[in-house]
C-alpha cells in the first residue's frame, strides 16, 4: 500500500513536471521570447515570469538575449583621409529590439547570423568613416584635437541608418574604437624612425658631453692663468715693496761712501771669484808680494 | 535446426556488412558527426557479428566430427575407442580451443582498442571542426538511416529472440549489436532531424552521447577481459564469448536489465547469486528504489548552498526576486526557481595589452629589450625631437611617415562586482565589455599623449587617469562594477626599438661621465694653479723680507763697520782685504809668478785652451 502511495506520488510528481515542461516556458528577466505557432510569429513575450504554450509541434518558443550583446570586428586595414593605411577594430554594443522581426530576418532568431551581418555593415562604415579623417583624428599629442567619440558616432550612425533600413530588429547601442595599428610594413618603418630619433639623440648626448667638456677644460685653463698672473702680479709688486723698503737704508751708506764702495768692491770681487776661475798673481799681488824677499831660481855656483 | 543457425548468422553478418557500407557513404554524404559515430558502432558489428558466425562454424565442425568418430567407433564397437586418444585426432575441436584459447582474447583486445581509440579520436575531431550537415541533403539521409534503423531493428529482433535459447549464443553477440545498431541509426536519424529543424547543435552532442557509449563499451571490454582472467572454470560449463557486451545486449533489450545483471552476477560468481533475498528484493522494489531516487533528485533541487565570495540571483518562474548570500538556503525546487552564481567578493582581473606566457612569468628580470609577454603595440603621439624639427618648414613633405610612435603596454586591472542585478542583468557578458571600454580608453589615452611624457613624468598620472575614465564608462554602461586598480605596470618601448631607447641613457651616462672627467681636471688644473700662486706669491714675499732685512742688517753692519773705518782706514781696508782672500780664492787655481830671477826665460802659451768637457760635445746641424 505505502510502496503503491509512493509510486502514486512521484508518478504524479513527475508527470506534473512533464506537463510543466511541455504546457509551459518561463521567461527570464534578461530574455524575451517569441512564441510561434506553426511557425508563425504569435506573441511576444518580455517580462519575466511563467506563460503557458501548446506543446511541440503546435507552437514552439523562441528566446533571445535582450541583454546588450558585445562584440568585436576583425582588425582591418582603411586609408586615412591623409593616405595612410591604419588598422583599426571596434567593439559593438547591440540588441534585439523586435524580437519577432529578428526572428524573421535571421533563421531560427541565429545570433551569429546577425553578428555577420553586422560585421559587414560596420566594416563598410568603418571605411568610409575612416577615410574621412586624417591620421591626426586618431593620434595626436593634443588630446583636445582628437576625434574618437565623433568618428565613432558617424559609424555607429552610418550603421544604425542600414539597421533601420533594413529593419532587422537590432538596434545599436554604443560602438567604440578598440584598436588601432598600423600594418606590418609601415610598423617596421616607423620602428626605423623611432631608432633614428634615438640615434640623433644619442649624438646629442655625446657630442654636447664632448663640447661641455672641452668649455669646462678651457674655462679651468683660463682660471688658472688668470689665478696665476694674479699671482705673478702680486709677488712683483711685493718684491718690489721690499725693494723700496731696503732702499730706506741708502742713506747710512751715504754717510762714507768711500767705505761704502770699498765694501761694495770686496762683496763683488769675492761673488765674482766664488765660481770657478784662474788667477795669475805677480809678486807684487799681496799677500803674494812676500815671495819678494825670498831668493827662487838662483843659479848654483 | 543447426543449419539454420548458421545461416542466421551469415545473413546477419551480410546485412551488417551492407548496412555499414551504406551508413559510412551516406555519413560522408550528409556530413554528420553522429553518423561517423554509428559508422563506427556498425563496423565493430561487423566485426562481433564475423567472429560469432566463425566461431559458430568451429563448433558446428566440431559437433560433425564427433558424430563421424561416434559413427566409426559404433561401426567397430568400440564406443569408449576414441574417449583417451590425443586431442590430435580431433583436429576441428582442438581448432575450436585454440580459437577460443587465443583469438577470443586477442579479439576482445583489439575490440577495446578498436572503441576507446574510436570514442577518443571522434571526441577530438568533433570539438575541433567546424563543418555540419549539409542542408540540401539532410532529408534523403535522413530517410536512409531509418530504413536501416528498420531493417536492422527487424532482424536484429529476429535474431535476439532465437538467440535466448542456449545453443544460439553465439548469435546473441551480432544481434544485439544488430538492434543496438537499429537504436544508434534511429538517434542519427533524429539528429539529422534537429539540425533540420534549426537546432544545429543536436548533431554535436548527440555524437558525444555515442563517443560516451563508445567509451562505456571499452571499459566493459576491459572489465570483462581483467575478470576473465580470475573467472572460475566450471567444467562442461559453456563460457559466454568475451565479445558478446552486456552493454551492447542492455541497450538493445532495455527490458532485460535485471536478467542482465542476474546472468554477469551468476557468470562471475560461479553461483546463483539472482537467488538471493537481497537479489529478489531489489528486482522486485526496483520501479520503486528508482522513482523514490528521482523524487529525492527533484527534491535536492530545492537546497542551494552559496559559496564565500559569491552572491546567486535568485529567480521565481524568471523573474529575479532576490540576493541570496553566502550560506544554505531553502528554494522552491527546479524548474520553478533557479539560481545564477557571480563572485561578487572576489577581486577579478584581466589585462590591456598584453597577454601572459608561462615560460616568462618566472623571469626574475624584466627587461625592455626582452619579450616577457604576448604584447600588442599601441599608437601613441610623438612631438619629433627638436633637432629633428630644422629644416625647411615650407614644406610639407620633409614628414611623410606617420607622426605616431608605437608604445607597448601592460596593464592589469582589477575589479569587484557591486551590483549584482546591473551585472547579470543589463548586458550579456559583462566581463568582455568592461575589457572592451578599458581597451578603448587605453588606447584613447595613449593617443592623445606624447610617448615621452607617459614613459616618465605622467606615468603615475596616466594610471590614475585611466582608472577613473574606465569607471566611469562602467558606470554609463550601468556593468555595477567598481574598478579597483589600475596599473601602468610596464609601459616601454617595443622590444625592436628598446635597445635604441637604452643606447640613449647609456649616451646620456657617456655625456655626463666626459663632462665629470673635464670637471675634475678644471678641479685639478684650478687647484695647481691656485697653490702655484700662492707659492709665488710667497717666495716674492720671502724675497721681499730678506731684502728688507739684508738691507736694515747691511746698514746697521754698515754703521758699525764706519767707525772702525775711520779709526784706521788703511788697516781697516787691508784687513778686510786679507779676510776676504784666501776664502774668495779657495776655489780658483792660482799661478804666481815671481819675475826675480831674470835670466830665465818665461814662455807662455797664451793660446785659448778649450775644455775637455767641451770636446765632448755632439754638434748636430740646426735647420
Amino acid at each position: 500500500m505505502n510502496r503503491n502511495l509512493l509510486t502514486i506520488i512521484v508518478g504524479a510528481v513527475l508527470v506534473v513536471i512533464f506537463a510543466l515542461l511541455l504546457f509551459v516556458f518561463q521567461v527570464r528577466q534578461s530574455e524575451v521570447a517569441v512564441v510561434t505557432t506553426f511557425g508563425k510569429p504569435t506573441g511576444t513575450y518580455n517580462q519575466p515570469g511563467a506563460y503557458v504554450k501548446w506543446p511541440w509541434p503546435i507552437q514552439k518558443v523562441y528566446k533571445f538575449d535582450q541583454r546588450i550583446q558585445d562584440f568585436q570586428d576583425k582588425f582591418s586595414e582603411n586609408y586615412t583621409a591623409d593616405s595612410i593605411t591604419l588598422l583599426t577594430s571596434v567593439y559593438v554594443g547591440w540588441k534585439i529590439s523586435d524580437a519577432g522581426q529578428f526572428l524573421r530576418e535571421f533563421t531560427g532568431g541565429s545570433v551569429p547570423a546577425a553578428q555577420t551581418m553586422l560585421e559587414s555593415m560596420l566594416r563598410s562604415a568603418k571605411s568610409a568613416v575612416v577615410g574621412k579623417h586624417p591620421l591626426s583624428d586618431f593620434v595626436n599629442t593634443d588630446p583636445q584635437k582628437l576625434q574618437f567619440k565623433q568618428i565613432e558616432n558617424e559609424i555607429e550612425s552610418t550603421v544604425q541608418d542600414e539597421l533601420l533600413t533594413n529593419n532587422c530588429g537590432i538596434h545599436i547601442e554604443f560602438l567604440g574604437l578598440k584598436q588601432l595599428g598600423l600594418p606590418e610594413s609601415v610598423t617596421q618603418t616607423v620602428f626605423d624612425r623611432m631608432k633614428s630619433e634615438r640615434q640623433v639623440l644619442i649624438s646629442r648626448a655625446q657630442y654636447e658631453g664632448e663640447a661641455e667638456a672641452q668649455k669646462i677644460r678651457a674655462n679651468a685653463d683660463r682660471e688658472a692663468n688668470e689665478t696665476l698672473a694674479n699671482a705673478r702680479a702680486q709677488a712683483t709688486r711685493i718684491q718690489g715693496e721690499g725693494e723700496a723698503e731696503a732702499a730706506k737704508t741708502l742713506p747710512v751708506f751715504q754717510e762714507n761712501p768711500e767705505l761704502a764702495n770699498f765694501l761694495l768692491r770686496v762683496n763683488a770681487l769675492q761673488q765674482s771669484l766664488n765660481q770657478k776661475s784662474t788667477l795669475i798673481f805677480d809678486q807684487r799681488t799681496p799677500p803674494f808680494d812676500l815671495f819678494g824677499g825670498i831668493s827662487t831660481n838662483t843659479p848654483g855656483r | 535446426m543447426e543449419r539454420n543457425i548458421q545461416k542466421n548468422g551469415l545473413v546477419n553478418l551480410v546485412a551488417a556488412v551492407l548496412i555499414f557500407i551504406a551508413a559510412f557513404v551516406v555519413t560522408y554524404y550528409v556530413n554528420s558527426l553522429a553518423g561517423q559515430a554509428c559508422s563506427i558502432f556498425l563496423g565493430l558489428g561487423v566485426l562481433v557479428t564475423f567472429t560469432g558466425w566463425f566461431q559458430m562454424r568451429l563448433e558446428e565442425n566440431e559437433r560433425l566430427e564427433k558424430l563421424e568418430v561416434e559413427e566409426f567407433a559404433r561401426a567397430r564397437g568400440e564406443t569408449a575407442l576414441f574417449e583417451a586418444r590425443d586431442a590430435e585426432a580431433f583436429p576441428a575441436q582442438r581448432a575450436r580451443e585454440q580459437f577460443e584459447k587465443y583469438f577470443v582474447p586477442g579479439f576482445g583486445v583489439l575490440l577495446f582498442l578498436l572503441e576507446a581509440g574510436g570514442a577518443y579520436l571522434l571526441w577530438r575531431w568533433i570539438a575541433k571542426t567546424t563543418d555540419g550537415i549539409v542542408p540540401d541533403r539532410a532529408m534523403p539521409s535522413l530517410s536512409l538511416f531509418g530504413i536501416f534503423a528498420l531493417l536492422l531493428f527487424l532482424l536484429g529482433r529476429f535474431s535476439v529472440t532465437i538467440a535466448r535459447l542456449e545453443n544460439f549464443r553465439l548469435l546473441r553477440p551480432g544481434a544485439s549489436f544488430l538492434l543496438a545498431g537499429a537504436y544508434v541509426c534511429f538517434f542519427t536519424a533524429l539528429g539529422i532531424a534537429g539540425v533540420k529543424a534549426g537546432f544545429p547543435r543536436v548533431d554535436f552532442w548527440l555524437t558525444r552521447a555515442l563517443c560516451a557509449l563508445l567509451g562505456l563499451m571499452a571499459a566493459e571490454m576491459l572489465v570483462t577481459l581483467l575478470l576473465e582472467i580470475y573467472r572460475p572454470r566450471v567444467k562442461g560449463r559453456v563460457a559466454r564469448p568475451i565479445y558478446d557486451s552486456r552493454l551492447v545486449g542492455l541497450l538493445a533489450q532495455p527490458e532485460s536489465l535485471v536478467t542482465t545483471a542476474a546472468q554477469a552476477l551468476d557468470y562471475q560468481f560461479g553461483f546463483k547469486v539472482s537467488e538471493t533475498w537481497f537479489f529478489q528484493l531489489l528486482q522486485k522494489n526496483l520501479p520503486v528504489l528508482l522513482m523514490a531516487q528521482l523524487l529525492v533528485l527533484f527534491l535536492s533541487t530545492g537546497v542551494v548552498f552559496i559559496d564565500a565570495g559569491q552572491q546567486a540571483v535568485l529567480e521565481r518562474f524568471g523573474r529575479p526576486v532576490g540576493v541570496l548570500q553566502p550560506g544554505a538556503h531553502l528554494i522552491v525546487p527546479w524548474p520553478v526557481d533557479k539560481i545564477y552564481r557571480y563572485r561578487t567578493d572576489q577581486i577579478q582581473t584581466f589585462d590591456v595589452g598584453f597577454t601572459p606566457e608561462a615560460q616568462n612569468a618566472q623571469a626574475g628580470i624584466i627587461l625592455w629589450s626582452v619579450t616577457h609577454t604576448r604584447e600588442q603595440n599601441f599608437l601613441i603621439g610623438n612631438r619629433r625631437p627638436a633637432l629633428v624639427q630644422g629644416g625647411n618648414t615650407d614644406t610639407n613633405d620633409t614628414f611623410k611617415a606617420p607622426p605616431v610612435s608605437l608604445i607597448t603596454v601592460s596593464i592589469p586591472v582589477q575589479f569587484q562586482i557591486t551590483n549584482v542585478f546591473d551585472w547579470a542583468y543589463q548586458n550579456a557578458d559583462p566581463t568582455n565589455l568592461l575589457q572592451d571600454l578599458a581597451a578603448r580608453k587605453v588606447v584613447q589615452y595613449l593617443a592623445g599623449v606624447d610617448l615621452n611624457d607617459v614613459m616618465s613624468s605622467n606615468r603615475q598620472a596616466a594610471a590614475l587617469e585611466l582608472g577613473a575614465q574606465i569607471q566611469a564608462a562602467a558606470n554609463e554602461h550601468r556593468l555595477g562594477a567598481r574598478i579597483i586598480f589600475v596599473g601602468l605596470q610596464d609601459i616601454h618601448p617595443p622590444v625592436a626599438v628598446a635597445g635604441n631607447y637604452e643606447n640613449v641613457v647609456g649616451a646620456e651616462q657617456t655625456k655626463l661621465a666626459k663632462i665629470l672627467d673635464a670637471q675634475a681636471e678644471a678641479i685639478r688644473t684650478n687647484a695647481l694653479a691656485g697653490a702655484q700662486a700662492f707659492t709665488d706669491v710667497a717666495r716674492a714675499q720671502a724675497a721681499q723680507q730678506q731684502i728688507e732685512l739684508s738691507a736694515f742688517a747691511g746698514a746697521a753692519l754698515f754703521t758699525n763697520r764706519i767707525a772702525a773705518y775711520e779709526a784706521a782706514p788703511s788697516v781697516y781696508r787691508q784687513r778686510a782685504y786679507f779676510q776676504m782672500f784666501p776664502e774668495a780664492t779657495a776655489n780658483a787655481r792660482k799661478y804666481i809668478l815671481l819675475v826675480k830671477n831674470t835670466k830665465d826665460v818665461i814662455i807662455f802659451d797664451l793660446e785659448d785652451k778649450i775644455r775637455e768637457d767641451l770636446l765632448n760635445l755632439n754638434v748636430t746641424n740646426s735647420p
